[in-house]
């Protein structure tokens, strides 16, 4: 794929006159025969052919994944009580019935078509090592300790587990205890995630990526988490072991991440790129606005390239908390507060603070990363968005009437949503506070690593909480309303504009502004959909952040309010019986849509939010299902949405 | 017939028995035979073998080797560790020990799995599997279609008729009738060629999915309801899943097959060994602490 792309920039070259320079040579002779302008032209389609499915070769399909799922070889799942492993994690993907690590019968209501095993580097196959009682888990006092509780199991175990992430998140885990790279132990485990990656990988059917997740959490427990996934198979993944956060060999610094990513494709001429999350935990450290908080100088050049080459995309939604928008950053936005979690950082150890916000939540980050692109030359926050589960009971659960927990513990039973979830002296988390979240949607050319992975590189993804609406997004400069009366939206998009992920060409003359066409389908058993919003972010003249939240097209006919705002689409939730009827919204949305208020020398980045109508939420489901009183205070039903990659414009300097 | 007996005998619990005792045997005569490693005995020899080992351990973690000073003390280590391991076994230390016991169960099993598991499964034993288990593998349906959308927020209590109505209206134009510009907009494909039953029920859901798996062929036919709405529809090409040949799907039938054995295997073996023993579990003995329900 790779080489193709190289290809085909080279014949570029070779076709395209440079100005001032000779004319093109007729031909060129390469070391595989020798080109002339016909052959070139070859590969190219024509314009026109008389059947117009014959000249698509876009991704004419979504797929769908989870890029980041735990099972018991990331320690802290293990302590929680889940004993599923890889296999039985594949196959659940897969669309099997299983039965869960609390002996429940479980089964997906509709398979999914990739899925990335991300345990935990550090401490990779610690779990299972403590489990067994290893002599030198049980040397130490701590250990013993440890072992002596999760062996007792139930509540024991739970508290061991919550000591053991708070010892990590602190920094004081025992060194005794830790699983290093470099070992046996952990070679080995890491040998056996990508042998289990290779075993369920099936071209064309199902994609298993390779992948790790890096914990890094900066003391007290400010989570910098990143996701890595790999585009190639075991035969490169397993030359180098996953990057740790643990001093002397692994750190908690970004900037020594991107260093192994780069040595990893240096040795071995593979791919891999990182996705970062929950900087709603981060206390103000996933996305610096001026100062990079591991050198405490202000941010360089070199911070935001590096940023930018290897982080292409950012998990937006997911178990953790929603983290698209804060109503505190967005208070224009009614739809902003959606699955917050605001108390604190990853283990509550210290309080949020407002101020935290602006560097914790993606549509801000845009902002900022423009902000950052006018004064560093590089954008380090042009990401796309993809949402995944973050699950760490091995089932890839995020259908709030399907919904298995953030941990073997939270698996269904009476007590998960009126229990805490965890507690720092006053400040706590209840249990009901677990999102059932959510989904990566790729426009993927073919289920395949490569096809999937090309894509995520070039952020032709969305996030959904949860549901698979088909959304299509893109940006041009001369979408029209009859783009959106057509019956293939794709064909005037990817024709006429770039798609989601993609940057708007420079504007074909004085005075016109970016157009775009939007579509979104409801997932086939899911809620209809209430409307679609393009959420414009900009930096004004006097270089500050500004954003506006556009209502593009709505359903059933409703009518702007003389307050400006659209009317909300109303609610069929029967929370008794955790039903809803799809009485209320729309199957589709379509529409073209013009920036009203674009000023050309302005930076901007565009994205697209969808809105369902009100469902059920899990909790609703466990009320209905486990005989629960909820207490007043818990959700019952909410507004699932998606969250498109943006489009950015960048003025000609 | 000599092969079906050798696998008739592979399978018996009396010959996993006769084959762990060898295998136990094996182990234990192998441990006992380098010199100096009965923990009877006082003496104890680090043999160029065991320090190279230690040494490549250290180079593993650190990516350098030892330097001697170090090397000397992970030897020490080394022989503390088995000084200790030997009065501890003296003493039964490991016997009333729930870690150990664990422990020893667990590498008891590893051992079990490995001796077990044996040759990779042969042709005949995969398309045995395959035989006998179609259903896992077969190929899924495949098929081309067209389909009409009606809105059923737009057309009310009309779009049944509708459906039925424009089903009579394009099966006078054939399967290749003009659909352009029939019907309501929707952002899928109206053409679907060679696509798998499961990819229809995820974009269409299962309903529609089954629907159109019993449709007339070359013959518009409708109203089917899909998650979206009514549908009407015309199945060009239906091509029933077929089980594939053992070739194509050599891999996921050996992961099966592995699977299966390992299980009954290991089984098996747990059944041959629990055999050995008589055991007694006093009747009283739980009334006391059951827990009441």
């Amino acid at each position: 794929m790779r080489k193709t792309r190289i290809v085909v920039v080279m014949l570029l070259c070779l076709v395209v006159p440079v100005p001032g320079a000779a004319a093109p040579p007729a031909t060129a002779t390469t070391d595989i025969g020798t080109l002339d302008a016909t052959t070139v032209a070859k590969p190219f389609k024509s314009k026109t052919t008389y059947s117009p499915p014959a000249g698509w070769n876009y991704p004419r399909r979504v797929y769908w994944g989870d890029t980041h799922l735990h099972t018991s070889a990331s320690m802290d799942a293990g302590a929680f009580g889940n004993r599923l492993g890889f296999e039985e994690a594949y196959r659940f993907a897969r669309g099997e019935e299983l039965t869960s690590s609390t002996g429940q019968r479980v089964k997906l209501a509709r398979p999914l078509d990739f899925l990335a095993i991300t345990d935990h580097s550090d401490n990779m196959g610690f779990f299972p090592a403590l489990l067994a009682g290893k002599p030198e888990m049980l040397a130490d006092a701590t250990g013993k300790r440890w072992h002596d509780m999760v062996q007792k199991g139930g509540e024991h175990g739970v508290k061991a587990a919550l000591e053991i992430i708070d010892a990590f998140s602190r920094g004081n885990f025992p060194p005794a205890l830790m699983s290093l790279p470099g070992t046996a132990a952990y070679q080995s485990s890491w040998k056996q995630i990508i042998a289990a990656a290779e075993k369920y990988n099936e071209p064309g059917r199902f994609t298993a990526f390779i992948g790790y997740e890096w914990t890094s959490q900066v003391p007290p427990g400010n989570n910098l988490h990143r996701v890595v996934i790999y585009r190639d198979g075991g035969d490169k993944a397993v030359q180098t072991e996953p990057f740790t956060t643990y001093p002397p060999q692994g750190s908690t610094t970004p900037e020594d991440l991107w260093k192994v990513l780069q040595a990893y494709e240096d040795k071995t001429g593979g791919r891999v790129l990182a996705i970062a999350h929950n900087g709603n935990l981060s206390n103000g450290m996933m996305f610096p606005v001026e100062v990079n908080p591991a050198t405490g100088k202000p941010l360089t050049g070199e911070y935001a390239k590096t940023r930018a080459r290897w982080e292409p995309l950012y998990e937006a939604t997911q178990m953790k908390g929603d983290g698209e928008a804060h109503p505190f950053l967005s208070p224009n936005d009614e739809l902003a507060g959606y699955e917050l979690w605001d108390k604190g950082n990853l283990n509550l150890s210290e309080v949020k603070t407002p101020e935290m916000l602006q560097a914790e939540y993606a549509r801000t980050a845009l902002q900022t990363g423009l902000q950052l692109e006018a004064k560093l030359g590089t954008n380090p926050y042009k990401f796309g968005m993809i949402g995944s589960t973050d699950s760490h009971t091995s089932l890839t659960t995020a259908d709030d009437d399907n919904f298995f927990g953030k941990h073997a513990g939270a698996e269904p039973n009476p007590t998960r949503a009126t229990h805490e979830f965890m507690r720092n002296g006053d400040v706590f988390l209840m249990g009901w506070q677990q999102v059932a979240s959510g989904y990566a949607g790729v426009w993927a050319a073919d289920n395949t690593r490569d096809a999937i992975w090309d894509a995520m590189k070039r952020k032709e993804t969305y996030a959904t909480t949860g549901p698979r609406m088909m959304v299509r997004f893109f940006g041009g400069w001369d979408f029209t309303p009859a783009d959106a009366e057509t019956r293939s939206p794709a064909d005037a998009g990817y024709t006429k504009g770039v798609p989601m992920g993609g940057d708007l060409p420079a504007p074909p003359k004085k005075g016109t502004a970016p157009s775009f066409l939007v579509a979104a389908l409801k997932d086939p058993i899911g809620g209809n959909l209430d409307r679609i919003e393009i959420v414009k972010g900009w930096v004004d003249a006097a270089g500050t952040r500004q954003e506006k939240v556009h209502d593009v097209v709505w359903s059933d006919g409703r009518r702007v309010g003389a307050d400006g705002k659209l009317p909300p689409v109303g609610n069929t939730v029967d929370v008794a019986n955790a039903t809803f009827t799809n009485t209320i919204g729309d199957t589709e949305l379509i529409a073209a849509w013009t920036d009203p208020d674009f000023d050309p020398k302005l930076r901007a980045v565009y994205y697209a939010r969808v809105l369902e109508i009100p469902t059920p939420r899990w909790t609703a489901y466990d009320a209905k299902r486990l005989g629960v009183t909820m207490a007043k205070d818990v959700p019952m039903f909410g507004q699932e949405r998606a969250y498109t990659s943006p489009i950015w414009y960048t003025p000609k300097s | 017939m000599l092969r079906r007996r050798a696998r008739e005998l592979l399978r018996e619990p009396l010959f996993h028995f006769f084959a762990l005792g060898a295998l136990i045997f094996l182990i234990a005569a192998l441990r006992a035979a380098p010199a100096g490693r009965d923990p009877g005995e006082r003496r104890i020899v680090v043999t160029a073998g065991d320090v190279q080992h230690i040494a490549d351990g250290f180079a593993r973690t650190w990516q350098r080797p030892p330097t001697a000073t170090e090397l000397a003390g992970l030897v020490d280590e080394w022989i503390r560790d088995e000084v200790y391991y030997r009065e501890a076994t003296a003493l039964g230390l490991e016997r009333d020990d729930a870690v150990v016991r664990r422990r020893l169960r667990q590498k008891m099993e590893f051992v079990v799995e490995d001796a077990v598991m044996g040759a990779p499964p042969t042709d005949t034993e995969l398309q045995a599997w395959l035989d006998a288990h179609p259903d896992d593998f077969r190929t899924p349906a495949t098929l081309s279609f067209r389909h009409v959308y009606l809105d059923r927020d737009r057309r009310g209590a009309r779009a049944e008729d509708d459906a039925r109505a424009l089903a009579v209206r394009l099966g006078r134009g054939g399967p290749d009738a003009d659909i352009a510009a029939v019907g309501d907009a929707i952002m899928l494909p109206t053409d679907y060629d060679d696509v798998s039953a499961p990819e229809v029920a995820s974009t269409f859901g299962d309903a529609f999915a089954e629907a159109l798996a019993t449709a007339p062929v070359s013959a518009w036919h409708g109203p089917i309801a899909s998650g979206y709405g009514l549908h009407v529809v015309v199945v060009r090409t239906r091509t029933p899943g077929r089980v594939p040949a053992l070739a194509d799907v050599r891999d996921a039938v050996v992961r099966e097959v592995t699977a299966a054995r390992r299980k009954r295997m290991l089984d098996d073996a747990y059944a041959a060994l629990r055999a050995r023993y008589e055991v007694e579990v006093d009747p009283a003995a739980g009334a006391a602490t059951v827990a009441a329900r």
